[in-house]
């Protein structure tokens, strides 16, 4: 019996680093990066639906996609054999780790989008300071900051969103920024455990002996802290300087995805505009999250 | 070991039109008449994209395509999904919302539409997925793979959905290489070992995006489906004949680990990719043809050859691309070699 848990977050949140902890746990060395299921490894892959369906999803309209999409999930929770031998699942034991950029959504049938608990038992939901995300999703989309910004404050927001050719994923809904965290964290259909970006990096041990734990797997500090050490910020991005790294984006200027992996880098990439502009569109997911500052927003505008 | 088919219908042979599907009667009914990887085709509705017999179908179809009313389950279901079973020789697909289909024994594909949905919107499924399918279900060798001319010879482009086949079948159309085949490819093995290509379409079907970057919107034909962008184009020039099989290229996205180029894999790599572009690989696992596929692959990559064509997803690349290509056919000895 396999179980299954979201690895949920709004892009660049985070996401990789913690599939790159759970890919080096008890390992005797760093894994290689490239090594990380790409395909099948996300829940929007499209080879997911086609070959638990035995139909192309790229014949039908988005809409069509989803409203079949909780059936893929819940196949695939109860087993459903992969056919790809390159792409071996996010696992530890018999959980596997299911990463995913969908937002949390029902079908015009009142559907979970993933598929409840059918889909999943649960759900570990990676939230990061949005001022951070900004100019990290800005170079992974090849686009200007304020491009982004735009892009996470938009409620009709999508991934691979497009009619007029086949995107390489289906179809992920970003309802903002804001909207995105709500949804995972206000949903009742399944459980959902919260980690901050932030406190990953400041111990990194505890939060994912945390994490884990809540997936019903009990890891030691030395078997966290060894993870850690093989996924720590500097070994990734060697490894993508000397090799590469097949999730990187297409076409940015700077070229890598990991880029400087550090929180509280928007004090020097963003203006006193966008910081502005971020706080007034998220305020009050901030709050929630512990992100906001609120009076320094606003001692910025009176001053 | 299952058995190949190796009979070559010769009606494939018969020149390719434009010309709409020739239609004969049977019962006095009207049909329309098709060669699909070089089996007859009998058909109540028309099946765009398909290759007309231009016979209008003189002997016996091989496999027939009826409207009539579908279960919603089978007995004795062996293996299932959410969308299909699989009971002996008999396989039910649901495409919720639009058709069932039941293919019977490789031989008859029945198909009831959902109400409000006309053949025209349901036809696209069943020459293609349902095909596909039917292929695997009469043991064929069937991929997942656009293909075109070269000289006497046909190659092959496989990759999942979304890889580029039908963009780059297009792009080489459009450089003087007629097309074969788009969205799957029967394969079979003659007598004397040799593989070879039966063509399956005689036209491409490209979306919106692909149609406007290669300028090809003078040659848009109908929508695929109503609902989507994405459109019958008809080709340059096409191919009924059957062709010796000269080689198979697996698309890759030039990304890290994979270096852009054309190379050629190990065996056993080359096995896997053969079984991994199978139409439906799900099915060839269903169905036990795993040993087939790897015959079929160590045949190919014997008398032809598997490699792997990697390169950037972006359609200023094709020109360079299709240059890789052709210098690749001039060392296989496919094209004269520039004196």
């Amino acid at each position: 019996m396999r179980r299954t848990f979201w690895l949920a977050s709004y892009p660049k949140s985070g996401n990789t680093w913690f599939r790159m902890l759970v890919a080096n746990l008890r390992q005797d060395k760093p894994v290689d990066i490239n090594d990380l299921p790409e395909h099948s490894g996300i829940a929007s892959a499209r080879g997911l639906f086609d070959n638990v369906m035995l139909f192309p999803s790229g014949l039908l309209t988005h809409e069509e996609c989803d409203r079949l999409r909780p059936r893929v999930y819940e196949e695939l929770a109860r087993g459903a054999e992969q056919d790809d031998p390159d792409e071996p699942d996010t696992r530890i034991g018999d959980v596997r780790f299911v990463k995913t950029h969908d937002a949390w959504t029902y079908t015009d049938r009142g559907e979970p989008l993933l598929g409840g608990l059918g889909g999943a038992e649960g759900a570990i939901l990676i939230v990061r300071d949005p001022r951070d995300v900004a100019p990290s999703l800005a170079n992974h989309g090849n686009q200007t900051i304020d491009e982004a910004i735009t892009f996470m404050g938009d409620s009709d927001a999508a991934f691979c969103g497009q009619r007029d050719r086949q995107p390489n994923q289906l179809r992920q809904l970003l309802p903002r920024w804001s909207g995105h965290n709500a949804g995972w964290l206000d949903q009742t259909d399944i459980p959902v455990h919260l980690v901050r970006y932030e406190d990953m990096q400041a111990d990194l041990v505890d939060v994912f002996r945390g994490a884990l734990a809540f997936a019903g797997i009990e890891i030691s500090p030395e078997e966290a802290a060894q993870a850690a050490r093989f996924a720590d910020f500097g070994e990734l991005k060697k490894q993508e300087t000397e090799r590469g790294f097949r999730e990187a984006p297409r076409n940015s200027p700077s070229g890598g995805f990991f880029r400087r992996g550090v929180s509280g880098a928007w004090h020097d990439e963003l203006s006193p505009a966008q910081v502005a502009r971020i706080e007034a569109d998220h305020a009050d997911m901030m709050t929630r999250l512990g992100y906001s500052a609120p009076e320094r927003h606003d001692e910025r505008i009176a001053s | 070991m299952v058995a190949l088919e190796h009979r070559i219908d010769q009606k494939a042979d018969s020149r390719c039109s434009s010309s709409a599907a020739q239609r004969r009667y049977l019962g006095g009914e009207r049909l329309f008449s098709y060669i699909v990887s070089g089996l007859g085709v009998s058909s109540e509705i028309a099946l765009p994209g398909l290759i007309p017999d231009e016979s209008g179908g003189s002997g016996a179809a091989d496999i027939v395509i009826r409207g009539g009313t579908v279960p919603t389950a089978l007995e004795g279901v062996t293996a299932s999904g959410p969308t299909w079973q699989l009971a002996g020789d008999h396989f039910l697909l649901s495409i919720p919302g639009i058709l069932r289909m039941l293919l019977i024994g490789g031989s008859e594909i029945r198909f009831e539409t959902e109400s409000a949905v006309s053949a025209e919107e349901a036809a696209i499924f069943v020459s293609g997925t349902g095909f596909g399918i039917l292929l695997h279900q009469r043991g064929r060798i069937v991929l997942h793979a656009s293909a075109v001319r070269v000289k006497d010879s046909a190659v092959l482009f496989c990759g999942p959905s979304g890889a580029g086949k039908s963009t780059l079948a297009a792009a080489l159309v459009d450089a003087g290489y007629d097309l074969v085949t788009d969205d799957f490819c029967g394969l079979s093995i003659r007598a004397d070992g040799s593989p070879w290509v039966e063509p399956d379409g005689r036209q491409l079907k490209l979306w919106q995006n692909s149609i406007d970057r290669l300028a090809l919107a003078e040659r848009r034909a109908a929508p695929v489906r109503s609902a989507i962008e994405k459109y019958y184009v008809e080709p340059r020039a096409a191919t009924a004949s059957a062709l010796p099989l000269a080689a198979i290229y697996v698309l890759r996205e030039a990304r890290p680990p994979f270096a852009p180029g054309i190379a050629r894999p190990n065996i056993v790599d080359a096995g896997l990719m053969v079984r991994n572009n199978a139409y439906r690989p799900a099915m060839v696992r269903r169905m036990a043809q795993m040993e087939l596929y790897f015959q079929a692959a160590a045949t190919i990559a014997q008398r032809a050859g598997i490699f792997t064509l990697t390169r950037e997803i972006n359609f200023a690349r094709f020109p360079a691309v299709i240059g890789w290509l052709e210098a690749h056919w001039r060392e296989l000895g496919l094209l004269e070699r520039a004196a």
